[in-house]
């Protein structure tokens, strides 16, 4: 035993609250520390995935309190799996912004680190808890360090963006909290477990009304349409590494409460029509949109928001192998969509706009971040032999088997739009001469930042010739997601269990 | 290791060393770049045996690579094609932007096609497929010209194609359990009656769109004439025939099965037929000679597609030697563009005449294809031809013969302005300094142009492993009977008795040469081509009598109505419009905070009012 899941998240926040003490000792220990911080989380949360894959899900009691009375955080093939690739994204993010924020004084880098301290533990939290208000209070951390990071730059146009994060995210708050009154009033306890144990007691009416509002208020989190307005201005206006944290941590940890909210809390077995119709609905609307945009930033952000639409769509199918290729999306965009937000904010470092048309025949210019981003959008459109093809193909054959042959189509169809745009920017990257005139000045690239590159570029690689390396791990976590009443049995019966 | 294994190993190792040591010399990214080409070729030639096969598994999937008798056809097409074509490239891309790329992504290409033909399982096939497509993407890009609406509009067809085959790939594997290609041919009367006909048009959708079967073909001008000649020769000459391939398979093994499935044929007969015409018809129109030969590409492959879809035995023989001899013919052609391009900076007619003293070799080499693709005796596209109406006539498609011969006459145009235009004609000052290509280039064109030879001659050659591939069709082996199934063969065919017509034609050929040489040796006098008189007048040294601009104007008159339609434009405003629409969508997202919120109100009355449905 390494360690216990609670320190996942007590340890992120207490290095938060402790950055700007260690701060005024010595400076560099501000970018320090969240290093340090995130490598370990990293190690600890894999080495107790393991632990939970060759054993059994860990169950943690807060504070003595079984449940259903107390907080209990669940470290399950699942949990851990989503856990794993947040922290080690987590430390990604970190390893690229280390020296990019080294021409930024102090007060901002401090800033910066503890809210992606507060952000990395809120996500995780989100993750790992088995307690719906306990989640609600992660959501509120999550969404009140994403409005700061949002706001980073100070001007007018982050400002404006997160203060739209922040109406949608204080709307959502309140929808959640009435979802989880209604459930309270109902069940009288806020455990997880407890509740889906319960949860036929429930008068459908109430069921109904609670599991709309619990759609809505994760929804903003999860960047559903049409709660997703928020979104292409935070990725814009928020810093570069940001943008892939976003998308690689915060959506996911989304995804995850809504998921978990829909297969455990509600039980509901077999296809979800809702999650279906607004994945479809999301996904159509993004990536047209995307088609069109003219900032580089903000149509990745309208591919991230498309993509998690897929990955709703998987879910909405209700099957092992709908659940199977969800996770198997999750994962490949958490990596790409994080590489493709890094390299392209390389890209267009010398440039606050950041145009599509700025970055024309850069590839001359920094050729290998080019070569990464090119790899990340070959791999997000799904071109073998990289990742996104394996989960694409995971995700066809699940609707395959469910006779879904309307949804392959359009799925097919808008991932041609998809393959339209990246290919444009990769056009002007590679196959556009270098004008002066239109193209900005090429920024070198630092040397931990491109680390973080290779990192995700040789995962993505590794994935994509050998697929078996983590279809395993997404299998064990798809199981995990499937089995409710397991999860019941585990929380409340207590299987290997830790108390504080 | 089994050989296919070590063939995959050497290509990757091939493509990292060109890529990589290549940026340290040029000579060596050549030398690792031909050894590769040569290495593989040699092992696939003499180690490959079709019994073996490989499998494994991926995420739970079967996945099986072994040769077919079948592939091993479009195999030699392919091997041949990259020794000669990298030999040609190494000389002919000297000075061009990324070398490196071009020759890694050159490989990736080859390595791509070798896969799609070893692939027993769709999985696989797909995989090389998509690996085909975006290398074949990049090269068309290469050359940093018409980037976003050529290249767009390639890869657009690419993504169409494989997205179709993708879902039937899936449609197929959800209901079989296995992504085998024999599973599903012996398993495939087990399916549904609608399935029976919307897989068979998904996967043929899939082929046709790298095939440039009408109306799939609108990339293939762009492609064709934007990517480096190098590489052209091998996409119009091996890439394409990857297409060809499939729907061989397609057509014969499944589209057979279908009840009423016959009809399918007939569509893809005369989709083949009409996108012959109209390529011939784009073809003699254009005044470039890249695109010329694109369009040509277009038509040539509407033949193969014809016979291929026909499926007689007879009808399968001429599609699978013209999908040999186009390979060879084409891509000399386009190399020898790529000589006339590089030696003269231009590839347009009217821009270039009199080539023929200054270039004999690459002349010699165009006149051979010329002569083969305008399907003339004795080279080899006249055999495929022959075979082609003879076997139209044989299953009664008179309708259909009607339009192949007219779009098989109408290319001798082209392929009169072809050689006219570059190599005929006044000499003008401008190209007086124009050399002969250098020997790295002319030799293999040389080459081709002498195999285009040897295989009219000799039809037996490639006939044999085309009969073998048959075979593995279900056709009735024709081994020694070709004679049976056309009258060519009487005269033609892989018996004894072409040696002494060969012989007979070049004792013709000797006697003449020495004949003239005799004759002229003392009273020859050497003019220039301006040296002549027009109407009792010698005409000044800057008039040229050269007609090269505005060729064939009473027959564009002629078949104008036909041309007036055009699908491009069809496509380009469904392109315009979608743009419009989605510039439409984009503006949802209007940046306003209030109408987010009241996105959120609206969403949460919506879900409320359909509850009922929706949960």
């Amino acid at each position: 035993m390494v360690g216990s899941p609670v320190l996942l998240i007590a340890i992120p926040l207490l290095a938060a609250f402790l950055i700007p003490l260690l701060g005024m000792v010595w400076k560099e220990s501000v970018r320090i520390i969240p290093g340090l911080v995130l490598a370990y989380l990293t190690f600890l949360s894999a080495s107790l995935y393991i632990e939970v894959i060759n054993t059994d899900t860990i169950v943690e009691i807060i504070a003595g309190w079984r449940p259903p009375w107390g907080i209990n955080l669940v470290f399950s093939p699942l949990t851990g799996f989503l856990t794993t690739i947040m922290t080690f994204m987590g430390f990604i993010v970190w390893l690229y912004s280390y020296r990019f924020k080294r021409n930024v004084e102090f007060e901002a880098a401090k800033k910066y680190f503890i809210f992606l301290m507060l952000l990395v533990a809120g996500s995780v939290g989100i993750v790992i808890t088995g307690d719906i208000f306990n989640q609600f209070v992660f959501i509120e951390i999550v969404g009140i360090s994403a409005y700061a990071l949002t706001a980073f730059y100070t001007g007018r146009d982050s400002a404006e963006a997160a203060f739209k994060y922040l109406i949608m995210g204080s709307l959502s708050a309140s929808a959640l909290l009435i979802a989880i009154i209604i459930i309270y009033s109902q069940l009288g306890t806020l455990n997880m477990a407890q509740i889906a144990a319960n949860i036929d007691n429930m008068n459908p009416y109430y069921r109904i009304i609670a599991m709309i509002f619990f759609i809505i208020g994760i929804g903003v989190e999860a960047e559903i349409f049409p709660l997703n307005g928020w979104a292409p201005d935070a990725y814009t206006e928020a810093p570069g590494p940001v943008g892939g944290a976003f998308s690689g941590i915060v959506a996911k940890a989304g995804i995850y409460a809504m998921v978990r909210m829909m297969f455990t809390l509600f039980d509901i077995e077999g296809p979800m029509k809702i999650l279906i119709v607004i994945g479809l609905i999301t996904l159509i609307v993004a990536e047209t949109s995307a088609l069109r945009q003219e900032k580089l930033k903000r149509m990745l952000a309208y591919s991230s928001i498309g993509q998690m639409g897929l990955v709703l769509v998987a879910f909405g199918m209700g099957t092992k192998a709908g659940v199977f290729a969800a996770l198997f999306l999750m994962l490949n965009h958490a990596i790409t969509k994080p590489m493709l937000f890094l390299s392209g904010s390389f890209l267009t470092f010398n440039t606050t706009e950041k145009y599509i048309k700025q970055i024309t025949g850069m590839a001359k210019k920094m050729p290998v971040v080019s070569i990464i981003f090119v790899l990340g959008a070959l791999a997000i459109t799904g071109f073998p032999p990289f990742s996104g093809f394996w989960s694409k193909m995971a995700f066809l054959s699940a609707a395959a088997d469910e006779n879904l042959l309307f949804i392959m189509a359009t799925i097919l169809i808008i991932s041609i739009f998809e393959v339209v745009y990246y290919f444009r920017v990769i056009n002007r990257l590679f196959f556009f001469e270098y004008d002066d005139k239109i193209s900005i000045e090429p920024h070198k690239p630092g040397f931990n930042g491109m680390i973080a590159l290779f990192v995700l570029a040789f995962i993505v690689l590794m994935i994509g010739f050998y697929p078996s390396s983590v279809t395993g791990f997404i299998d064990l976590a798809a199981d995990d997601l499937m089995n409710t009443h397991q999860y019941i049995d585990k929380v409340l019966q207590l299987g290997q269990t830790i108390i504080q | 290791m089994e050989t296919i294994l070590t063939i995959f190993i050497i290509f990757i190792a091939g493509i990292a060393g060109t890529y990589f040591l290549g940026k340290l010399n040029g000579i060596l990214r050549s030398v690792i770049f031909i050894a590769t080409l040569l290495v593989t070729s040699w092992l696939f030639f003499t180690a490959v045996s079709p019994d073996v096969i490989i499998e494994f598994e991926v995420m739970g999937i079967m996945l099986s690579w072994g040769l077919t008798p079948l592939a091993y056809v479009f195999a030699i097409i392919v091997f041949g094609l990259s020794i000669i074509i990298g030999i040609y490239a190494v000389k002919a891309m000297e000075g061009q932007r990324s070398l490196n790329f071009f020759f890694a992504n050159f490989l990736i290409s080859v390595m791509a096609m070798f896969g799609i033909l070893i692939s027993n399982d769709l999985i696989s096939f797909f995989i090389f497929w998509e690996i085909m497509s975006w290398s074949s993407y990049f090269m068309v890009v290469l050359n940093h010209k018409d980037v976003q609406r050529s290249g767009i509009t390639y890869i657009i067809f690419c993504v169409i194609g494989a997205y179709a085959m993708m879902m039937a790939i899936m449609i197929i594997y959800s209901s079989t359990g296995s992504v085998m290609i024999g599973d599903f041919i012996s398993n495939f009367h087990a399916f549904s009656p609608d399935m029976k006909w919307l897989l068979p048009i998904l996967l043929l959708i899939g082929f046709a769109s790298k095939a440039a079967l009408m109306p799939m073909h609108v990339w293939a001008p762009g492609a064709y004439s934007n990517s480096p000649m190098s590489y052209t020769a091998l996409f119009s000459g091996a890439l394409s025939k990857m297409g060809v391939y499939g729907m061989v398979l397609v057509m014969i093994m499944i589209v057979q099965q279908i009840p009423d499935g016959y009809w399918i044929k007939e569509v893809i007969a005369w989709l083949g037929g009409i996108t012959s015409a109209i390529g011939t018809l784009w073809a003699i129109k254009q005044d470039d000679a890249k695109r010329m030969l694109a369009y040509s590409s277009v038509a040539q492959l509407g033949y193969i597609i014809v016979g291929v879809a026909i499926g007689t035995p007879l009808a399968m023989l001429a599609g699978l030697f013209l999908a040999v001899m186009h390979g060879i013919f084409k891509s000399t052609l386009f190399m020898v563009v790529g000589a006339i391009e590089r030696q003269t900076g231009t590839s347009n007619f009217t821009e270039v005449t009199g080539l023929i003293r200054k270039m004999p070799w690459t002349f010699l080499a165009a006149l051979m294809s010329i002569i083969a693709l305008a399907g003339i005796p004795p080279l080899g596209g006249f055999i495929g031809k022959w075979m082609l109406y003879e076997s139209l006539m044989g299953s009664n498609h008179y309708l259909l013969i009607i339009v192949i011969f007219f779009s098989s006459t109408a290319a001798f145009l082209y392929c009169y302005k072809f050689l006219f235009g570059f190599f005929l004609g006044q000499e003008e000052k401008e190209w007086s300094h124009v050399k002969e290509a250098p020997a790295l280039m002319v030799v293999p064109m040389v080459l081709m142009a002498i195999f285009s030879f040897v295989l009219g001659v000799f039809p037996g050659l490639i006939l044999k492993p085309i009969n073998e591939g048959m075979q593995f069709l279900g056709y009735v082996s024709t081994d020694n009977r070709f004679w049976e199934m056309s009258m060519i063969f009487n005269d033609w065919g892989n018996q004894v008795v072409m040696e002494p017509i060969v012989y007979t034609i070049f004792a013709i050929f000797l006697f003449f040469l020495i004949f003239l040489t005799l004759k002229g040796y003392k009273n020859t006098r050497y003019v220039t081509t301006k040296d002549i008189s027009s109407s009792g007048e010698i005409p000044r040294e800057d008039e040229n009598f050269t007609f090269i601009t505005g060729f064939m104007q009473p027959f564009f008159r002629a078949v104008a109505p036909v041309m007036k339609r055009q699908i491009d434009k069809y496509y380009n405003s469904f392109g315009k419009g979608l743009e419009a629409l989605f510039d439409f969508t984009r503006r949802i997202y209007n940046g306003n905070g209030q109408t987010y919120a009241l996105y959120f109100v609206i969403f949460v009355i919506l879900l409320l009012m359909f509850r009922d449905s929706l949960f």
